[in-house]
């Protein structure tokens, strides 16, 4: 793995320790239950999607909403709950797979880093997108908390908004049998999230190690683009075998992680992987648990809620969590990305100080 | 200690439907660069693709691992996972200024010594010829292979600067257009259009200069040391335009080869194909794409 940290939370070319200032996110009031969405499939498919995935409801985009307002409102909600202001911010990084802007029309140029930086009022943020599927936002982090612990910047923020229910509903035209490579696309939910980056007063706790790799020989197994069959995006998935993989090559890579860290699995407090379906999380840390011999204390599973919101999954957990005032402040989190690539990061960090910016100071 | 362009290399097409898409070019960009280069793709640490248009505008995954995957970039089937070797990819969007983004974070990335050995990769095709609207950049993939030297300058400084108020000049999106003739709901195509007003050139090149002159301010560089100025904003004649406002020579301008003037993303290492970079002592470095958005490096090789 590419690794930043270590054991002293400052190793390998550190100066400084980075930790997460603020979180925010934005989930659409409207709500569509698996039961709605497989009511509206074309064929017969008789999938129990409910009983397969965990997945209750997903939440999705009314009149006026898109990528980059989700975006918009999640940096909002971030910002409101730091110190700073958003022209304090050197480096504001967007990673919406999802680019709508205008209703389904998707954006390549500019960037929506552009029009997110004049509407935040970010005049000295350098700004660009940034796109690697669902690892898209611990992709940012990784880049920030480089940079912040260098001491090259001293505050940056990575937002995604991912308008991609219409994903599922392209899909629901199509899928016939639990086999369908369009599966996990009824799956989706659309959310927007943000998390603020900042470097930490000296001696503070903060982000302990990131680390990222990418299973290249993999890289085919989820294909998005372009539907053929009307507005928005198709994507193509073989859950199974990326579930598969995905399992075998966590335990060697969270373990290299982990030392790097100089920390045991079970010195986790709560694990939030990327959240696919109840399932197959439990499933699949069930049994690198087993691999590992220890296992994290709580693992966090919101996906019955809000579905797989793509990008933003993680931060849509770690905002509910702390909105919910489920952390105590010596909580350390571990963020795991396992998205198409196949792309595997992980990021550990002590709560610390968000704790009492959500109404919660236990 | 600096980072170095350790080498760059395109690759082009000519003739289309045989030619090769933008994740191809890429392809065959990266392994010339590496073998220029003399390294093994093995050594690889870090791969960015920073291409805007891709082959069916794939969304998922990140090209980048695609390309990873076709020039064999890790894994080493003889070292286990977890043992401290692997190659991370990823894509980023920055319009024009996506190649030289790119190098900014695989500079961060080599300064902290989190990765060794980088390389940014570039390219744009159009994705449907006949189909698309506006799509006049030519089919070309770039790449520039980076790491750190001690003895070496390289990369000494960046500027980075956003003009939304001329964001509506360059536009490109995807939209759904509806078949009339067949008068069915979901008949119809998604198509690419681009849209570049007349004006972009100008403004551009106005918003380039100002750039220029506030990295150049703040390193205290008197412009006329300048002995290389490699430029991009995707119109033709952009480097030497902006060579003049800036008091440049006109032979000191990297120029890229024929039906290469407009290349998009990929503009940096077409530019520098036709130049000695080591031959030369300060190299200004300037992007300009939709945004409008300004990228400037300082090299000194």
């Amino acid at each position: 793995m590419a690794l930043e940290g270590g054991a002293d939370g400052s190793a390998d070319g550190g100066s400084y320790t980075s930790r997460f200032a603020a979180v925010g996110a934005l989930v659409p009031e409207r709500r569509v239950s698996s039961d709605e969405l497989m009511g509206s499939t074309k064929h017969r498919t008789h999938i129990e999607l409910e009983r397969l995935t965990g997945i209750h409801e997903r939440h999705v985009v009314g009149e006026g909403e898109d990528s980059y307002t989700l975006a918009l409102g999640a940096a909002r909600d971030a910002l409101a709950h730091w110190d700073g202001a958003a022209e304090d911010l050197d480096v504001l990084i967007v990673t919406s797979i999802s680019r709508h802007v205008g209703g389904l029309r998707l954006q390549l140029e500019p960037t929506l880093s552009v029009s997110l930086k004049e509407a935040l009022g970010a005049r000295r943020a350098m700004s660009f997108d940034l796109t690697n599927a669902c690892a898209g936002m611990l992709t940012g982090v990784f880049i920030l908390n480089d940079l912040i612990r260098q001491g090259r910047i001293r505050r940056g923020m990575v937002v995604s908004g991912e308008y991609i229910s219409q994903l599922g509903i392209n899909a629901a035209r199509q899928v016939r049998t639990v086999m369908s490579k369009q599966l996990a696309s009824l799956t989706l939910g659309d959310a927007g999230a943000a998390a603020i980056l900042e470097r930490a007063p000296e001696g503070a706790p903060g982000i302990e190690v990131t680390g990222f790799t990418t299973l290249s020989e993999h890289s085919r197994l989820c294909l998005a683009f372009p539907a053929k069959i009307g507005r928005g995006e198709s994507m193509y998935t073989d859950a199974r075998a990326i579930h598969k993989i995905s399992i075998e090559a966590l335990p060697p890579l969270l373990r290299e992680a982990l030392d790097q860290a100089g920390l045991e699995f079970d010195e986790i407090d709560y694990l939030i992987p990327h959240q696919t379906s109840a399932r197959a999380i439990k499933k699949g840390l069930k049994d690198v648990s087993a691999s590992l011999g220890v296992a994290p204390k709580h693992v966090v599973v919101t996906v019955d809620e809000f579905g797989n919101t793509a990008s933003t999954t993680h931060f849509v957990a770690l905002r509910k969590y702390l909105s919910d005032g489920r952390f105590a402040k010596d909580d350390r989190v571990l963020l795991l990305a396992l998205a198409s690539g196949i792309e595997v990061g992980v990021v550990i960090f002590k709560v610390d100080q968000l704790v009492g910016r959500y109404g919660h100071d236990h | 200690m600096g980072t170095i362009i350790e080498a760059s290399a395109t690759a082009t097409a000519h003739s289309r439907p045989f030619a090769p898409g933008a994740r191809k070019l890429a392809d065959a960009a990266a392994r010339l660069c590496l073998e220029r280069a003399d390294r093994t793709v093995d050594e690889l640490d870090l791969l960015i693709n920073a291409g805007v248009y891709h082959d069916k505008l794939l969304q998922e995954p990140a090209l980048a691992s695609l390309i990873q995957e076709d020039i064999g970039a890790n894994p080493d089937p003889d070292r286990p996972l977890g043992a401290g070797h692997g190659t991370f990819s990823f894509d980023i969007s920055n319009g024009a200024c996506g190649l030289l983004t790119g190098i900014h974070l695989v500079d961060g990335m080599l300064a902290s010594g989190t990765v060794e050995l980088g390389i940014v990769v570039a390219s744009d095709i159009d994705p449907e010829p006949g189909v698309s609207e506006g799509f006049g950049f030519p089919s070309v993939g770039g790449a520039v292979l980076l790491s750190a030297d001690d003895s070496r300058a390289g990369f000494t400084a960046f500027q980075f600067a956003t003009f939304p108020e001329y964001a509506e000049l360059f536009g490109s999106y995807v939209d759904w257009h509806q078949d009339a003739r067949r008068g069915l709901t979901h008949h119809g195509r998604n198509i690419l259009t681009v849209e570049i007003a007349e004006s972009y050139a100008a403004q551009a090149l106005e918003c380039a200069e100002s750039t220029a002159r506030e990295l150049a301010g703040a390193q205290a560089l008197d412009l006329g040391q300048v002995d290389l100025v490699v430029a991009n904003a995707s119109v033709p004649g952009f480097a030497d335009g902006l060579a003049r406002r800036l008091g440049v020579s006109a032979e000191r301008v990297a120029s890229p080869a024929d039906g290469l003037a407009t290349a998009h993303t990929a503009a940096p290492a077409v530019a520098l194909e036709s130049v000695q970079l080591a031959s030369s002592r300060t190299v200004l470095f300037v992007s300009a794409g939709a945004g409008i958005t300004v990228a400037a490096a300082l090299y000194r090789a």
